[in-house]
């Protein structure tokens, strides 16, 4: 376990110095473990609602990824934004959850399985953004284009891409918090 | 959409935002160096400063204030982590408010009774908690906002700190001013004054650090 959390550290202290490679590859590693911890919690929630919970702990963890100190474990700092988000998630959905940290070390991973569950909320709030900044989403994530297609693709270059990409990830960050009140 | 298609999105993004240290760093040099000019130009900096800073019952309140401050926003800099909540102690707050109790009641006894309320009430009251409020905006609020580009998990305590940390410095500052050397008069005033910032940073805390 100790030493997955070192993996884990080389690649975020990667991915914050700008390694976009490395920092997919720490999302794609924590994923599972996160993935085990939303449906331990949450197991009532279906698996479509727990991949909603999911998709927002990993947005979360995105956006506040320059919180971690590189000279602190990363465990500990994504247990504690995994169970701040998964509690805001259930009080959104209107319902109370003990979720005692001690408990993640125990959880196991889970992969998505063959056909992995689509996920709706999060489609719903980029319906919710301009147009353009749907796009880039759109472009980035489901048709896996690169930042440098999807700027030839809109005729926008490739630094206003990755500003509007950034912004667009933040506003669904905010949408979010607005769609639970 | 498919958290893989989700995971490829957030990947692409490399923005990167500034540490939150450098945030604290270039957002609290102007705040208190602006407090220390408004004090400056505003009501001035006592005629006997540098006596002052000499006299170790004087320059008390400007270390209990400014050591309140210093620990203050360390903790700040720790709730701001997520795993922060869990680890921060709040015990060195405690001991600064005991040793300032400390000194209260010290000064309580040696004070002869006559004179103690005279001591305590002293001619500034007012100013004192109009303008120890006044000079913890900027440090307060650029403390909030270093919080909301962090991570809190515990934001009422968050805000508490916070309130303490800028209205500890504005109070330090405050006493480049203030003649009112008694313990009777600073302790209670100024305690008070930092009191009432805190609670409001709290209650503030309370509901706009959440994320």
């Amino acid at each position: 376990m100790a030493e997955q959390g070192d993996v884990w550290g080389q690649l975020l202290m990667a991915a914050n110095a700008g390694d976009a490679r490395a920092y997919a590859r720490f999302l794609q590693a924590v994923t599972p473990v996160l993935r085990g911890i939303v449906r331990a919690k949450g197991g009532s929630l279906g698996a479509a609602g727990c991949e909603d919970v999911l998709q927002e702990v990993l947005l979360a963890v995105h956006l506040k990824r320059h919180t971690w100190e590189p000279d602190s474990p990363v465990r500990p700092w994504l247990f504690a934004i995994t169970r701040y988000k998964v509690i805001d998630a259930f009080r959104a959905r209107g319902r109370k959850i003990d979720v005692p940290i001690d408990d993640f070390a125990d959880v196991l991973a889970a992969d998505a399985g063959p056909d992995p569950t689509e996920a709706a909320d999060m489609a719903k709030m980029i319906g919710m953004l301009d147009g353009r900044s749907a796009t880039i989403i759109r472009k980035i994530g489901l048709e896996g284009d690169s930042v440098a297609e999807t700027g030839a693709a809109l005729t926008m270059s490739e630094g206003a891409v990755r500003v509007a990409l950034h912004r667009a990830l933040k506003t669904l960050a905010i949408l979010r918090e607005r769609h639970v009140k | 959409m498919k958290t893989d298609d989700l995971i490829r999105a957030l990947a692409a993004d490399t923005v990167r935002r500034p540490h939150l240290r450098t945030t604290l760093v270039l957002g609290m040099v102007p705040s208190l160096t602006i407090a220390v000019l408004a004090v400056w130009f505003v009501l001035g900096f006592r005629a006997d400063l540098l006596t002052a800073l000499v006299t170790p019952i004087s320059v008390a309140r400007i270390l209990l204030t400014g050591v309140l401050g210093l620990a203050a926003t360390r903790l700040a800099l720790l709730l701001a982590r997520p795993e922060g909540g869990q680890v921060a102690r709040l015990w060195p707050l405690a001991a600064v408010a005991a040793a300032a109790l400390g000194l209260l009641l010290w000064a309580y006894v040696a004070t002869p009774a006559d004179a103690r309320q005279m001591a305590t009430v002293g001619k500034t009251m007012t100013t004192c908690l109009v303008a120890i409020p006044l000079l913890s905006v900027l440090p307060v609020a650029t403390l909030l906002y270093v919080l909301r580009q962090g991570a809190t998990t515990a934001p009422m305590r968050a805000g508490f700190v916070a309130g303490l940390a800028g209205s500890g410095f504005a109070a330090a500052i405050y006493a480049l001013h203030c003649t009112e050397d008694s313990p009777l008069f600073y302790v209670t005033w100024y305690g008070l004054a930092i009191m009432g910032v805190t609670l409001v940073s709290t209650l503030i805390g309370a509901r706009a650090l959440r994320w």
